[in-house]
């Protein structure tokens, strides 16, 4: 071996100076890094932006615009509207009246233009109507009403609509605004929070300002208990199999593969499925909860199992060699022993799988649990899971597939709505794994 | 606790390659290496012996700073290759690991063909012009490491298709071909069998005339039949340090005699 | 809900067998449980499960079966000129099921009575009117043979509703009579029930191979009814998408495949780079409080429903590219719903899925490779990009392969993102569809379900499933292969 051109073992100079070499790849290095931060700074910007986003445009579905009336109707006035021709008319004559003695209560003296409020505030004379129909001992006593001004004044006042957009129209004309102006400053227009986008149901098209989430959370809520009553025990009773008693043969190794292959599966083919094989071959009614609580179980129950069979993996086999030694049959040791162990992280598994549940919407489309399909809430138990009925997400893509901003609006709330079960669901999975967590 | 060289040894301070001085290893709250001092000299070979969790390693990983991978690993005192302190601020460790080379204790050849494997420091390092200087140099550091004969008609095939003694030796190459003057070398051998590790032996043998060799092993045999010099740790100390013939003959201090018979380790 | 009450009356049964299995036992042996050879529990279970396993796995049977069975019969009975031309069977029998669900609503609602509901002489035009009037939709009138069909319908579904009640309650009897038989002490009861729930446990991971057997049948059976009526070469040679309610449609593959590829490269050119660059920073530089935060960080991204990044990309992301690129600026786009809208927000979505693969890979390399290399004077970039990443290649070509079937299987963010016109085109910023974007929009339609127009949408589920099954096949594959290697 020849090293011919230094003396000695002296082939290098001081390590005292930075080479030219090194510089240039401590650069590289420098750079390499940059690289690196510039990627996580971009995907956590991503979530910023995206979180401003959602908060930004939810919040205004919060809350609504309301003109607030104390009107009295007689027992007298109900029935003479009763017996007229066009009744909702004869109730919007009621409201007209009241409303302008509020007016002048206020001392607003002001041109009145009763086509004009009724621009601004929409169909009063059929709110009032199905009202004392609804509840007629109310007749004869003061009764305050809150009426959601329509959805363009609404959108006026949230800065959704600007007044140069503005182009008078037999729905909207720039001097609706100018009143309406005069009325938000007199206090007569306020915004509240809007109750009915929490509890109310899916409006049709023209009457973004009476849709609410209310239904379809309750059609999110029964499919999810069907997944947890199917999907934990079944995913349990196969990854204990899988985990604990499964020979090594090929039928085990042909669910293995199918089980990790199914985890990856497009969530549209489990709708296929559903469609398929629930509607068309077992004639479940469409639309219906338990059908979407069906498809959403199959298609967790992969990670499930996944996730169940790490937590089971996780118990030491010294338990299970313990419980043998003491005489306990195989199945005696894991449903008495390991079973227990595992439970945190079961659960942990499950609560993140039902929370890929409640917001997946593909295959929910396709079963036909649409968002309009949520125009009632269901009558009774069975309902809930039998009668048609939505889910949040499908509801929030109904709303965004309308093409009318003010639905726009609706369906980052709604979002917001989804996110918070999300989040809260989330946060119910790190307690639980904080708190039982056991390190072996 | 060793003092100073001793009068009478061998050692020409102009050979001296390291000196390190008053050495202290923390891992974390673990004081790993205390007060260590040790000389050791240019072109020979410096066995560390000691029972296992010493901190022979530990202090060997010192030597090229390889202890700065580790987040909670903390080195004070100094070291001096060529009276240079490596651990001094401006001390690139880059620099430093191409002048000091490791070969680790189990053969981590890279997922790359032999050529490859060889040829990755001289070309990190900007050591050569073209692909006919490369080939030279390759070629050069496989003869150097006893593999050339055994390899030349396969180049281009993985590095770890070697049988464990191959890519021990291959490793070495590797650390040969960027032409350090250091070579520290982690166990060698304790993942081969005897026939390996007396090629490897027979390799360290020859090395000596060009390189310094630094090498950790937990066998004594090995030590005495290759070292020059040979230091002996216990529980973090450097317990005695001196020439292998010494140590293995007449130690001075109880507890390397304890280890050399067998009593301890 | 007969049914319903049915199954109550099972799982009563089974309870009081269980209690009563278990006295039994500790009678038998003279209320001293140590002269059992198993438990007491096991004895009750062991009779449960005997009265209710059969009776159960029956009842399953006869629910799928009995409709099937009768749907069968009825066709055979209805008069060959019924069915229309260019209509099916199919739909006949549905109109009959419908029939025969609104008879059943207004019989229960009070409507009619049950001797006027299956009488032979019944009016035609008065049961018409009676299911409209009840709100009971029913297309078109109701013809004769239609009506007959459905009360012949509504009869033998009665009487088999009624056999299978008795038949399952007769076959939980025996079950506990036979279960309470066996309750003596040297019965051995626990391996028994332990065997019994071996099998539900087996019974429970063979679900999966039938959930696959489900999609598979549900998929080939639906597509073969699509290429009777539409021709195979025509849906894999046409280059034009054109579905018209009228008939007449054009219905060829390659404009949807197209733009579900043009806007999955787009994803991955987005995801990959910086998914893999944050799994390296993460993996190999971050210090372990950065590591602590930016990971769980980054992966909320994939908590996030696709619904939400959907309704980003339709309102935030759209417009923000048509300010940029649209008419007032570059002129390149003319509406917010475009394949690069699509492709970008799908990108997002992705980066945690790419990065923590790639960082579980990344890890998943030895350190003796980073030391072999930090040895030799490498710096740590030079390490990375010559030893670790060579060293995890499969692993992470496995992870974009799974991260490219993500993608292409995507719905939500190109069903509002990407828009609906199917066409060839290389601009970025035009408007695209994907396939599976088209599943939806031909199965939500109004389109009649035996059309072409809307089969077609098992033939693109067909092609879906099966080229995201092959990538994942070979990327799990791929990814075992290179984990072996490393254990």
């Amino acid at each position: 071996m020849t090293y011919a051109t230094h003396e000695g073992a002296k082939r290098h100079g001081s390590l005292l100076t930075v080479d030219a070499k090194t510089k240039t790849r401590n650069a590289a290095e420098t750079r390499f890094r940059i690289y690196g931060i510039i990627a996580i700074l971009a995907g956590l910007s991503f979530l910023v932006i995206l979180a401003f986003s959602i908060i930004r445009s939810g919040l205004p579905a919060f809350s609504a615009n309301m003109v607030e009336v104390e009107l009295t109707l007689t027992p007298e006035q109900y029935a003479d509207a009763e017996a007229q021709l066009f009744k909702t008319r004869a109730y919007e004559q009621v409201f007209n009246a009241a409303f302008t003695s509020e007016l002048q209560e206020r001392g607003l003296d002001t041109e009145f233009d009763a086509e004009s409020i009724q621009r601004i505030i929409g169909n009063t004379g059929a709110t009032l109507r199905s009202f004392y129909r609804a509840n007629e001992d109310m007749l004869g006593q003061p009764v305050t009403f809150n009426l959601p001004t329509a959805s363009r004044v609404d959108g006026y006042f949230k800065g959704r609509l600007l007044r140069e957009n503005v182009t008078d129209s037999r729905f909207l004309t720039l001097a609706d605004l100018d009143l309406a102006d005069e009325l938000k400053e007199a206090g007569l227009i306020q915004s509240k929070f809007n109750w009915t986008f929490i509890t109310g149901k899916d409006s049709s098209v023209d009457n973004p300002g009476g849709a609410g989430i209310g239904a379809s959370v309750v059609g999110s809520f029964a499919m999810m208990l069907v997944v947890l009553f199917l999907s934990l025990p079944i995913g349990v009773a196969a990854s204990i199999y899988l985990e604990e008693f499964a020979p090594k043969n090929r039928w085990t190794d042909l669910i293995e593969v199918n089980i990790s292959n199914l985890a990856a599966v497009p969530s549209i083919v489990f709708g296929i499925l559903g469609l398929a094989a629930f509607i068309q071959f077992a004639h479940l009614p469409q639309s219906a909860p338990l059908v979407g609580g069906l498809v959403l179980t199959l298609m967790t129950l992969p990670t499930i199992i996944i996730s169940t069979r790490a937590s089971l993996k996780s118990v030491p086999p010294s338990i299970r060699d313990a419980a043998l030694g003491v005489g306990a049959s195989k199945m005696q040791a894991v449903f008495h022993h390991v079973l227990p162990l595992a439970m945190p992280g079961i659960l942990t598994g499950t609560i993140i799988g039902l929370a890929q549940a409640l917001g997946e919407t593909a295959p929910l489309l396709l079963i036909g649990m649409v968002g309009f399909v949520a125009r009632e809430y269901p009558g009774g138990l069975a309902s809930a899971f039998m009668d048609p009925n939505s889910a949040m997400p499908a509801q929030i893509y109904t709303w965004a597939a309308r093409s009318d901003d003010a639905f726009y609006e609706k369906a980052w709330g709604g979002i917001i709505i989804l996110m918070v079960f999300l989040l809260a669901m989330n946060i119910l999975a790190i307690i639980l794994r904080r708190r039982f967590e056991r390190r072996w | 606790m060793y003092d100073a060289p001793t009068p009478g040894s061998k050692v020409d301070q102009t050979d001296i390659k390291i000196t390190a001085k008053k050495v202290q290893v923390y891992y974390g709250d673990t004081h790993a290496i205390k007060d260590v001092d040790v000389d050791i000299v240019d072109r020979a070979v410096t066995a560390f012996i000691g029972p296992s969790g010493c901190g022979k390693s530990t202090f060997l990983r010192c030597l090229n700073r390889m202890n700065d991978t580790i987040d909670v690993c903390r080195v004070e005192g100094e070291i001096k290759i060529d009276g240079e302190d490596i651990y001094d601020r401006r001390i690139d460790p880059v620099q430093l690991r191409a002048k000091v080379g490791m070969v680790f204790q189990k053969p981590n050849p890279f997922p790359k063909s032999i050529y490859d494997n060889v040829a990755y420091g001289p070309k990190i390092h900007g050591m050569v012009r073209n692909k006919a200087e490369l080939d030279e140099l390759v070629e050069t550091a496989l003869r150097g490491a006893a593999l050339w004969d055994e390899v030349k008609d396969r180049l281009q095939s993985p590095g770890t298709g070697l049988s464990g003694g191959q890519q021990q030796r291959l490793c070495i190459a590797r650390a040969v071909a960027t032409q350090p003057e250091v070579l520290l070398m982690d166990e060698p051998c304790s993942a081969l069998d005897p026939i390996a590790t007396a090629q490897v032996e027979d390799l360290i043998e020859t090395l000596k005339e060009q390189f310094s060799v630094v090498i950790v092993t937990h066998s004594m045999q090995q030590a005495a039949r290759i070292s020059q010099k040979t230091a002996f740790f216990h529980l973090g100390n450097l317990v005695e340090y001196d020439d292998t013939n010494t140590i293995f003959t007449n130690p001075s201090d109880s507890r390397t005699e304890s280890y050399i018979t067998g009593r301890i380790g | 809900m007969p049914v319903f009450w049915l199954v109550l009356i099972l799982l009563a049964l089974g309870v009081g067998g269980y209690v009563f299995g278990r006295s039994r036992a500790m009678a038998s042996a003279g209320g001293d449980s140590r002269k059992l050879h198993s438990l007491p529990n096991y004895y009750g279970s062991n009779v449960a499960i005997k009265a209710l396993v059969p009776s159960f796995l029956v009842l399953f049977i006869w629910l799928i079966a009995q409709p099937m069975f009768i749907s069968s019969q009825i066709a055979g009975q209805l008069p060959d000129d019924i069915v229309p031309e260019g209509g099916s069977i199919g739909l006949i029998m549905a109109e009959v099921r419908r029939t025969a669900e609104g008879i059943d609503a207004i019989v229960a609602a009070g409507g009619m009575t049950e001797e006027m509901a299956s009488s032979g002489r019944a009016d035609i035009t008065d049961f018409t009117a009676r299911l409209q009037e009840a709100g009971q939709v029913v297309t078109g009138t109701v013809t004769q043979p239609i009506l007959r069909a459905a009360q012949s319908y509504r009869s033998m579904t009665a009487t088999g509703s009624l056999a299978m009640t008795v038949v399952v309650l007769l076959m939980t009897a025996a079950g506990l009579v036979y279960g309470l038989r066996e309750t003596f002490p040297e019965f051995r009861a626990r391996n028994v029930v332990e065997a019994s729930v071996k099998m539900l446990l087996i019974a429970a991971a063979s679900l999966a191979i039938l959930t696959t057997i489900g999609i598979v049948l549900s998929l080939v059976f639906n597509t073969v009814e699509f290429f009777r009526i539409y021709p195979a070469s025509d849906f894999f040679g046409s280059l034009t998408w054109s579905p018209s309610f009228q008939g007449n449609s054009q219905l060829g593959i390659w404009p949807l495949l197209w733009g579900t590829l043009y806007i999955s490269v787009i994803a991955l050119l987005v995801a990959v780079p910086i998914g893999l660059f944050a799994a390296i920073y993460l993996s190999e530089y971050a210090p372990k409080s950065v590591r602590a935060t930016a990971k769980p960080l980054l992966e909320i991204l994939a908590g996030i429903p696709t619904i939400v990044y959907g309704l980003f990309a339709l309102l935030t992301v759209g417009p923000m590219l048509v300010k940029v690129f649209g008419d007032g600026g570059l002129g390149w786009m003319q509406s917010g719903t475009a394949v690069m809208t699509a492709g970008l927000v799908m990108g997002v979505m992705l980066i945690p899925f790419v990065s923590s693969l790639s960082d579980d890979i990344i890890n998943a390399v030895p350190q003796a490779m980073r030391d072999g290399s930090f040895g030799l004077g490498a710096t740590k970039s030079e390490t990375i990009r010559q030893v670790v990443l060579p060293a995890a290649l499969p692993g992470i070509v496995g992870a974009i392969l799974l991260a490219a079937s993500r993608a292409i299987g995507e719905t939500m963010i190109v069903v509002l993102g990407a828009g609906a016109a199917a066409r060839l085109s290389l601009n970025p910023f035009e408007a695209m569809t994907t396939v599976t974007a088209k599943i939806v929009s031909q199965l939500t339609g109004d389109s009649d379900f035996a059309s072409p127009e809307a089969l077609v949408a098992f033939a693109l589920g067909m092609t879906l499933f099966i080229i995201t099954l092959g990538l994942n096949v070979f990327a799990l594959y791929i990814v075992r292969k290179y984990r072996e290697q490393y254990e």
